[in-house]
């Protein structure tokens, strides 16, 4: 049996790295609001983050701020990018969804390829954004990261929720994504709120990168593992709400890490998705499902 | 009084469309002028939402659109409406999880922020109801006031021209005359306004004209003062 101190050290984590797995179900559920599509490269962008950072960082000697921001801006414009080569033609030709769908996973194994080609296959970190620590409270170590995540994590949160409750595009993009052709009479710009949507979304996937590097490692095969866990968050969060992925995110961190204080480390996704199912047959729209498509 | 000899606001030419092999609407042309109300009647299937949703670009279709002169006939829907031609689409359209405030100012999204009010003004002037149900769900009011909202939504566009399909679909015969009543004032106050309908004797009394629509094709065109009885339109109907 663990002790009190493994226990809420590993909450602890668990809240971390859940708001990590949050951020990047968030971004599905942007990109889903937006359009219905699953965006299974959403992991991919979580790799780019800690990726595009680390170069800067290590290789041009960008202080850490400049990288991260900079790096956040040129994932976006991947996201963008995939949005104007890939998913707005098949849009335009009305692919089915599912092909959409498909394209997205073809999409995260060619980013990763060539991420393989240009930047190599090496993992890789860099530090802290502060230096020293943990903090150590009684025998519990808070690492300085942590704070990050939780304060990075939770500002977006609050961010996002303004901008779709309080903005004229963040309105817009809820209006699109409750029904696109209304929107569209409305003189709402449909294929440009996708492209904000991907922009968004991609954003949200390169900040939980850089915010994750410093505490594991970043590499081209990152992002498969980021992404399934973000789309399971979604789902127990319930898809189609910022603050239930969100939270959906902090459950299964909070589970994963609990998984491997009490069961080990090989138990980490097996009680994930043990989860994911109780979630879906008792809540089959998510633990918050109710909050949907509200922001 | 308008003629078609003046600069119509709306002309559309051969317009046709098509859902795969099916032909959904023919080769079909009309027109409405600055300020004018005209219906379009015809039976169910005969082609009436769908030429709406070909004029406001919804589908692909064939044929020219003129907009106060100008050719409009690539744009986009969201262009179209950027210019003023507005459409509160068949089933209403509304945002359903969003309040009553939040459609309302999203019908304004081209709108300066100074121009906000003054449109929120009118639509409650014009449905007193919406005003009192600011903050409440879309999709948990009545039919009458969903319509009410999509109407007032449409005019939070200041649209040049309203198009509307079957506003009175669902509703009890008292909301669905005052709605079409108001539209009649906003008529009256020089708003161009297209309206399929299938309450005949409600729209034909608003109407300047009407087009008779029938299997994809437009079958008649007729002033309304012209329309002696009802039987005159259904030979129109089944033709």
């Amino acid at each position: 049996m663990p002790s009190s101190v493994e226990l809420i050290q590993s909450l602890i984590n668990g809240v971390g790295i859940g708001l990590v797995y949050g951020l990047v179900a968030i971004g599905f559920s942007v990109i889903y609001n937006a359009s219905g599509i699953v965006n299974f490269a959403q992991g991919v962008f979580v790799m780019l983050g800690g990726m595009f950072a680390h170069t800067l960082l290590t290789t041009l000697g960008i202080p850490i701020w400049l990288s991260a921001i900079v790096s956040t801006i040129a994932v976006a414009g991947v996201g963008i990018l995939v949005q104007i080569l890939i998913i707005t033609p098949m849009w335009v030709r009305k692919a089915p969804l599912f092909a959409i769908i498909l394209a997205t996973l073809a999409i995260q194994l060619l980013i990763e390829q060539i991420i393989i080609i240009t930047l190599g296959d090496q993992p890789r970190t860099f530090p802290s954004f502060t230096p020293g620590g943990p903090l150590k409270i009684g025998e519990i170590a808070l690492g300085y990261q942590l704070f990050w995540i939780l304060g990075c994590g939770a500002l977006m949160v609050y961010a996002l929720t303004q901008f779709f409750n309080r903005t004229r595009m963040g309105r817009a993009l809820r209006a699109c994504s409750q029904n696109a052709e209304a929107a569209a009479l409305l003189g709402i710009p449909v294929n440009r709120m996708l492209m904000l949507s991907f922009a968004l979304s991609a954003a949200l996937g390169a900040v939980a990168g850089i915010l994750i590097t410093p505490t594991q490692y970043t590499a081209y095969s990152v992002g498969g593992p980021f992404g399934i866990n973000g789309f399971i968050a979604a789902i127990i969060g319930g898809f189609g709400s910022a603050p239930a992925a969100l939270i959906g995110g902090i459950v299964l961190g909070v589970v994963q890490s609990g998984a491997i204080v009490f069961f080990g480390a090989g138990f980490k996704n097996v009680v994930a998705l043990t989860v994911l199912l109780i979630v879906l047959l008792f809540f089959p729209n998510g633990l918050f499902g109710g909050l949907a498509k509200k922001a | 009084m308008t003629t078609a000899s003046a600069t119509p606001l709306i002309a559309v030419s051969e317009l046709a469309a098509r859902y795969g092999h099916i032909h959904a609407l023919h080769p079909t042309s009309l027109y409405v002028a600055p300020g004018e109300f005209v219906t379009i009647l015809g039976p169910n299937g005969a082609g009436k939402t769908t030429l709406l949703r070909a004029i406001t670009r919804l589908i692909a279709s064939s044929g020219h659109i003129t907009f106060n002169g100008r050719d409009v006939t690539g744009l986009k829907t969201h262009q179209l409406a950027e210019l003023g031609i507005i459409m509160a689409p068949e089933g209403r359209g509304l945002f359903g999880d969003m309040t009553v405030r939040e459609n309302l100012v999203l019908g304004a999204f081209k709108a300066k922020p100074g121009e906000l009010s003054g449109r929120l003004d009118k639509v409650f002037t014009l449905f007193p109801r919406l005003h009192e149900r600011l903050d409440q769900i879309a999709s948990s009011m009545s039919g009458g006031e969903q319509q009410m909202l999509a109407v007032g939504r449409a005019l939070m566009a200041d649209p040049k021209l309203l198009i509307l399909d079957e506003p009175s679909l669902g509703l009890a015969p008292r909301v669905a005359s005052e709605i079409l009543s108001t539209l009649g004032l906003l008529n009256k106050e020089g708003l161009g306004i297209l309206l399929v309908e299938q309450k005949a004797p409600l729209a034909l009394k608003l109407a300047q004209r009407v087009y008779i629509l029938s299997s994809g094709s437009i079958q008649a065109e007729l002033p309304t003062n012209q329309i002696k009885s009802y039987h005159d339109l259904a030979r129109y109907y089944f033709h």
